[in-house]
């Protein structure tokens, strides 16, 4: 298990990490989302003892990355997959990583051919493509069979046979009773490939649960038609529901749950020809919690009016 | 599962991997032979040649130890670019995230990376001061006094020769870890090898007696001499006082390590 504990990185004069607490539990796929330049590298790097918190710890089962005695045993991470000599074969990477942990040698071979990637374990990496060296980083991650995995925007670069692949990698550590953790600032992502998500922006921790909570507590909206639209509209306005016109076809109505806005038109005595909850995205739900906390956010452009 | 810890060992081992598996290593240690060799040549062969018009006072103070062994002033530099290269390489691929995740004990990562670099920069600078010494007395014999190795004083010159690029080597990684990039380190390595002599020289007589002795690469003379040179420190104190030079960078070199982030 994971777990982070008041967590807090200054750079300088920035803040990267500013008193993050959460918990990864074993045995399902937890998501760590959040918009870029949110700190979710930074978090990372720190579980892995590369950088040094200003306050507060990381801990891997209750023990800190430096205290582990056989560090690839326990965590596989794989955070730049391009981070890697490029003059060095595969072969040879992971023959020097298992070498240092006292894996053995024939390991190397079985995480080449899980990944995949055995017909070019003896070429150098440097002429690996993106997808290529996120399976060669996948192959480091698993040399040591842990328990703990990291994994930082791993499906960037990858095609989507590729990115099939890992989702199901994912989700078959997780069912042998693993702690998956990775990062992304794909919401659609992490909504078909996460059970657990945790959301983060400018450093903070904004929220937690799994991929259902976070739609639920979203503010959805209601559609509904009528047999007599502009009735209904001051009977919902009265209940101080948010009403507005679709095409002239129906309302949209936010503020006012399915079952209230099916109630106030049976007492009005008004027909009601469709009533459907829009449920928000993940992606709707990401935006609205981000929103504040975007670094490098766009805005609209307004058009130049030319006289 | 009975795991087994990372030790001093096993990291050392990883790194000889890394050290032997790189482009980079090979080809620093063929150019350190053949400027070595082939320099060695040159030298001894022009002085072979200009020996029967050479005055006697050069006659008297000629050296056959340190002249054939002339090439090392250029090898140095391949040596050092090897050292610096075996750390800076980790950084400017990123890679040093991977090792240090492997090996998060920073002190040992660098002991470890000392040793493979130490032991295997030993054998090759050894073996090429050796060979080049015993080249330079085979195109020197019957014309310029040679001497052989059956002599200690010999054999200490000529060992030495190899422990110099050895420290320079090392020097070169203690850069790597203070400075973290190629260009950077080669720049500053080359600077304490040549402009720091040419900045000395450009003081007053006085004070080029007395500091140009402490130079790097006036400690290497007088390492490969069999006679100290003029105003130049004796053999043993010039080698003990490169160790001291390269043991204060690799003491900064590894605080720093320990300190920054990766």
């Amino acid at each position: 298990m994971l777990k982070i504990d008041h967590l807090t990185k200054h750079y300088s004069d920035t803040v990267a990490v500013d008193d993050l607490s959460f918990e990864v539990k074993p045995g399902v796929v937890t998501g760590f989302l959040g918009p870029n330049g949110s700190g979710k590298s930074t978090t990372m790097r720190i579980i892995l003892g590369l950088d040094h918190p200003t306050k507060g710890r990381a801990t891997i089962n209750g023990k800190d990355y430096a205290d582990l005695k056989a560090p690839l045993r326990e965590v596989g991470a794989l955070l730049d997959a391009k981070a890697v000599h490029p003059g060095r074969t595969a072969r040879n990477h992971l023959r020097a990583l298992a070498a240092s942990n006292q894996i053995r040698a024939s390991r190397v071979d079985e995480v080449l051919e899980f990944a995949g990637i055995q017909s070019v374990a003896n070429k150098k990496v440097g002429g690996f493509s993106l997808g290529m060296s996120q399976r060669l980083g996948i192959a480091a991650a698993l040399l040591g069979d842990p328990q703990v995995l990291l994994f930082d925007e791993p499906v960037n670069g990858l095609d989507p046979e590729g990115i099939r692949w890992i989702r199901e990698f994912f989700r078959s550590l997780a069912n042998e009773g693993r702690t998956v953790f990775v990062s992304s600032h794909l919401m659609s992502e992490m909504a078909v490939s996460a059970d657990q998500i945790i959301v983060i922006g400018r450093g903070k921790f904004i929220t937690q649960g799994s991929v259902d909570d976070l739609t639920a507590t979203a503010n959805g909206t209601v559609f509904v038609r009528a047999s007599d639209i502009p009735r209904l509209r001051s009977t919902l306005e009265s209940l101080h529901g948010v009403v507005n016109d679709i095409n002239d076809k129906g309302l949209s109505v936010a503020g006012l749950t399915s079952d209230a806005i099916g109630r106030a038109a049976f007492d009005a005595g008004i027909a009601v020809l469709e009533l459907t909850p829009q449920r928000a995205s993940l992606e709707t739900v990401f935006m609205d919690l981000t929103a504040d906390s975007v670094e490098y956010g766009g805005s609209t452009l307004e058009p130049t009016h030319d006289e | 599962m009975t795991s087994k810890p990372v030790t001093l060992l096993s990291v050392t081992k990883s790194e000889w991997i890394k050290f032997r598996s790189v482009r980079s290593t090979i080809m620093g240690v063929v150019v350190t032979f053949v400027l070595t060799l082939g320099l060695g040549a040159l030298i001894t062969v022009a002085i072979r040649s200009h020996w029967n018009v050479a005055d006697p006072g050069t006659k008297l103070t000629f050296d056959a130890v340190s002249t054939s062994l002339g090439g090392t002033l250029f090898a140095q530099f391949a040596v050092g670019v090897i050292g610096t290269l075996f750390i800076t390489s980790e950084y400017s691929s990123g890679s040093i995230r991977t090792t240090l995740a492997a090996v998060p004990n920073r002190t040992q990562l660098a002991l470890s990376k000392i040793i493979v670099l130490a032991v295997s920069m030993l054998v090759v600078c050894e073996v090429v001061c050796i060979a080049t010494f015993l080249m330079g007395q085979a195109i020197y014999s019957g014309v310029v006094p040679t001497v052989s190795l059956g002599s200690g004083v010999v054999l200490r010159s000529v060992l030495l020769a190899g422990v110099y690029l050895t420290l320079l080597a090392i020097l070169g990684f203690s850069l790597g870890l203070i400075l973290r990039q190629s260009a950077a380190c080669i720049s500053v390595f080359t600077s304490l090898l040549l402009i720091v002599p040419i900045i000395i020289f450009l003081l007053p007589q006085s004070w080029q007696d007395s500091y140009s002795k402490y130079e790097p690469s006036a400690l290497g003379r007088a390492m490969m001499s069999t006679s100290p040179p003029r105003l130049m420190f004796g053999a043993w104190t010039a080698a003990l006082l490169l160790v001291v030079y390269v043991v204060a960078a690799l003491a900064v070199g590894m605080t720093l390590l320990a300190r920054r982030d990766a």
